[in-house]
C-alpha cells in the first residue's frame, strides 16, 4: 500500500523557494489497484511519480510506501526498494544501449540474484506476452519507439515488482502503440496483481484506468 | 549480478572501438618500449659485472693483507694451491683460482706505458669465467715467450699479434728484472682495468720472474654458487683469518653505482610510462563517462546501486588497462627478445663505450619482474584515473538526468 500525507514538494532556486510541485496531497493507493495521475502539463503528475517511487525526496509530510516511512531510509535503502519493489517505465524508454533485448529485460532479475534459468524462462513469458520474443538478441537502437517501450515494460516486470510506475509512457508511441500498451498493462495488472501507477494526459490510457487521480498545479482535484 | 556488470564493463570498454584501440595501442607500446629499456639498461650493467667478475674478481677475491693498499708483491698468499684446494671443497664455491700481479713498464721500441702484468692459468681461467670468449684476436696458448695483451693497451702500444713488447719490473729481492715477451692474442674483457693495463702470461713464468716460490698468489678468485655471498665471505674468512676476504661490491664499487645509477633510470622511465598510462586511462574513461551520463542516470533510478557502478567502472578501465597490458607484454617480449638474441648493434660509438668499458652491442635481460611491477602499476594507474570520474558520478542526480533526457 502507498500512503501519503500532507505531502508538499518545493524546488529550489538558491536560497528562494521557486516552485511548489505538491500542495498538501493525501492519497492512498491499493495493492493490485490501476490508477492514472492526470493533469495538464506542469501539473505536478513527474514530481508525484518520483516522490512514490523513492527517485526524489519531498519536502515536507509523509510517505508510507509498504509500512515503511520513506524518509526514515538510507539512500542504500531506498535503492533497494527501487529494485526489489518498483519497476519504472519511462516516457523515453531509458534502455541499456549495451544490452540486448534479452538482458535489458532480465537486468533487474539479475542484479536482484535470480538464477539464469529462470531469469531465461521469466524473459522469454515476458517478451510473449508484450510480443517482442522475435527480438531478443537485438540491441535497443535497432528497434522501434514501440517495441523499446515494450522491451521497458517488460524490463519493469519481469521481477514482478510490487509496483509499477509509469511516466507517460505512451508520450512518443502512435495511438495503435498506445492501446496495444495500455491493453498489455491491463493484463499485467489482472495476471500479475502488480499495483500500476500511469501519469499521462492520454485520453485512451484515461480511458482505460480503473482509478483517475486529476492534477492542477500540484493539488488533487479529484482522486 | 558479478557476471552482468562484468559484461557491461567489458561492451561499454569496447564501445567505441577507435578510442579503445587508441588507448590499448598507447599502453601497448609505451609498455613496449619502457620494458625494452628496462632489459638494456640492466643488460648493460648485467653484462659489465658479469664481464668483471669472469675476467677478475669473481664473487669473492682473497688478497694479503695490506696488498690492495700497498700494491706491493712482499704481500703475498703463500700456498695458493692448497688454500684455492680448500676453498674449492666448499658446497657454495663453483670454483676458485689463484693468480699473481705485479705493477711494472710495457714498453716497445717507440712506445712505453705503465702496465701490470698478471700471471694466470690457462685451463683455470677457461672454468672459471670462459676466458677464451675474451679473446679478440690470437689464441689462447701462451707457446714460447707468449703473452696476452689487453686490446686498449694493444691499441696503445700499437701492439698486433707477433710484436714485442718488454715488460720491466721489480722483483720480490728489489732487483729490477726484464723479460721480453711476443704478442700471442688480445683480449677484450670489457674490464677497462684489464683492457688498458693488463699483460698476461703463465703464473708459474711470472713467479720465476719476481723471485717468488711457485705457488705464490697476489690474489684468489672465488666463483659461487650461493646467492648469499656475505655468508661466504664469513665463511671464507674464517678459514683464512689472515687474508682480505672481499665481495665484488667491495672491490668495484663505481660498478654496484653504475648498475644502482641504471636503476634509477628505469623507475624514472617506468614513472613517466606510468604517468602516461594513467592520463591516458583517465582521459579515455572521463569521456567515456561524460557520454553515459544518461545511461548511469537510468541505472541508478532502477535500483542499480553506486557501488554496481563503482565496480562497473573500475572493471571498464581494468579491461582497457589490462588490455594494453597485455599487448605491451608481447611488444616487451619480442623486443627484448630480440635484444636479447642480437643485442643493439652501437658500433659507430664503439670508441666511446670503450672508454666506459662496454661493448659496442648491447645485449638486453628479461626479469620477470619487468612484466610483474608493470602488471600491478597498471592496475593502481586504473583505479587512480577513475577516482575523477567516479566523483563525477557521484554527484549524479537520476532524476535531473531522467528529466534532462526527456
Amino acid at each position: 500500500m502507498i500512503k501519503l500525507i500532507d505531502v508538499n514538494k518545493y524546488f529550489y532556486r538558491g536560497e528562494a523557494r521557486e516552485v511548489h510541485a505538491l500542495h498538501n496531497i493525501n492519497l492512498t493507493i491499493e495493492e493490485g489497484e490501476f490508477t492514472v495521475v492526470s493533469g495538464p502539463s506542469g501539473c505536478g503528475k513527474t514530481t508525484l511519480l518520483n516522490a512514490i517511487g523513492v527517485l526524489d525526496s519531498i519536502s515536507e509530510g509523509e510517505l508510507w510506501l509498504e509500512g515503511r516511512e520513506i524518509a526514515q531510509l538510507s539512500a542504500e535503502e531506498k535503492t533497494e526498494i527501487r529494485l526489489k519493489e518498483m519497476g519504472f517505465v519511462f516516457q523515453a524508454y531509458n534502455l541499456v544501449p549495451v544490452l540486448n533485448v534479452e538482458e535489458n529485460i532480465g537486468f533487474i532479475m539479475r542484479l536482484q540474484g535470480y538464477e539464469e534459468e529462470k531469469i531465461k524462462e521469466r524473459v522469454l513469458e515476458v517478451a510473449k506476452i508484450l510480443k517482442i520474443d522475435d527480438k531478443l538478441d537485438a540491441l535497443p537502437n535497432l528497434l522501434s519507439g514501440g517495441q523499446q517501450q515494450r522491451v521497458a515494460v517488460a524490463r519493469a516486470v519481469a521481477s514482478k515488482p510490487k509496483i509499477i510506475l509509469a511516466d507517460e509512457p505512451t508520450a512518443n508511441l502512435d495511438s495503435r502503440n498506445s492501446m496495444t500498451l495500455m491493453e498489455m498493462m491491463r493484463e499485467l495488472n489482472s495476471r500479475e496483481k502488480i499495483t500500476i501507477l500511469f501519469s499521462s494526459h492520454d485520453d485512451y490510457v484515461i480511458q482505460n484506468a480503473r482509478r483517475i487521480i486529476l492534477l492542477e498545479d500540484g493539488e488533487i482535484i479529484s482522486s | 549480478m558479478f557476471r552482468t556488470i562484468l559484461h557491461m564493463a567489458y561492451r561499454n570498454a569496447f564501445l567505441r572501438k577507435s578510442r579503445a584501440i587508441l588507448l590499448v595501442l598507447m599502453i601497448g607500446l609505451s609498455m613496449g618500449v619502457m620494458v625494452g629499456l628496462e632489459g638494456l639498461y640492466d643488460g648493460m650493467s648485467i653484462h659489465m659485472i658479469d664481464k668483471t667478475m669472469r675476467s677478475d674478481s669473481g664473487n669473492l677475491s682473497l688478497f694479503a693483507k695490506k696488498y690492495r693498499l700497498e700494491n706491493d708483491i712482499k704481500y703475498h698468499i703463500d700456498n695458493a694451491n692448497e688454500k684455492v684446494d680448500t676453498i674449492r671443497k666448499l658446497r657454495e664455491v663453483r670454483y676458485a683460482l689463484w693468480r699473481i700481479e705485479t705493477s711494472g713498464l710495457a714498453q716497445t721500441a717507440r712506445k712505453s706505458k705503465p702496465a701490470k702484468l698478471i700471471g694466470i692459468d690457462i685451463e683455470d681461467e677457461k672454468r672459471f669465467g670462459k676466458f677464451d670468449e675474451f679473446f679478440k684476436e690470437g689464441k689462447p696458448d701462451f707457446g714460447r715467450n707468449g703473452v696476452f695483451v689487453g686490446n686498449e693497451l694493444a691499441k696503445k702500444l700499437k701492439l698486433h699479434i707477433g710484436s714485442k713488447v718488454i715488460f720491466t719490473t721489480q722483483d720480490s729481492r728489489l732487483e729490477i728484472q726484464s723479460v721480453a715477451l711476443k704478442v700471442k692474442a688480445i683480449l677484450h674483457t670489457t674490464n677497462i682495468n684489464l683492457d688498458e693495463r693488463a699483460l698476461f702470461l703463465p703464473r708459474e713464468r711470472l713467479n720465476t720472474l719476481l723471485a717468488l716460490p711457485k705457488n705464490t698468489a697476489t690474489q684468489i678468485a672465488v666463483m659461487s654458487t650461493t646467492n648469499d655471498v656475505p655468508l661466504l665471505q664469513k665463511q671464507i674468512q674464517t678459514l683464512f683469518p689472515k687474508l682480505d676476504v672481499k665481495r665484488f661490491v667491495e672491490l668495484y664499487p663505481q660498478l654496484k653505482q653504475m648498475q644502482d645509477l641504471m636503476s634509477i633510470f628505469n623507475q624514472i622511465t617506468f614513472f613517466i610510462v606510468m604517468v602516461v598510462v594513467f592520463i591516458g586511462i583517465l582521459g579515455v574513461m572521463y569521456v567515456s563517462i561524460l557520454d553515459r551520463i544518461r545511461e548511469f542516470g537510468i541505472l541508478l533510478s532502477i535500483g542499480y546501486a553506486y557501488r554496481n557502478i563503482r565496480l562497473q567502472v573500475l572493471t571498464e578501465a581494468l579491461f582497457l588497462g589490462l588490455t594494453g597490458y597485455l599487448l605491451g607484454v608481447l611488444l616487451g617480449l619480442a623486443f627484448l627478445g630480440y635484444l636479447t638474441y642480437y643485442g643493439l648493434d652501437l658500433s659507430i660509438f664503439a670508441e666511446g663505450m670503450s672508454t666506459f668499458g662496454l661493448d659496442s652491442t648491447i645485449y638486453a635481460t628479461i626479469k620477470t619482474g619487468y612484466f610483474v611491477s608493470t602488471f600491478f602499476a597498471i592496475i593502481i594507474a586504473s583505479l587512480l584515473s577513475i577516482i575523477l570520474p567516479l566523483r563525477k558520478l557521484k554527484k549524479l542526480n537520476p532524476i535531473e538526468v531522467i528529466r534532462n533526457s526527456q
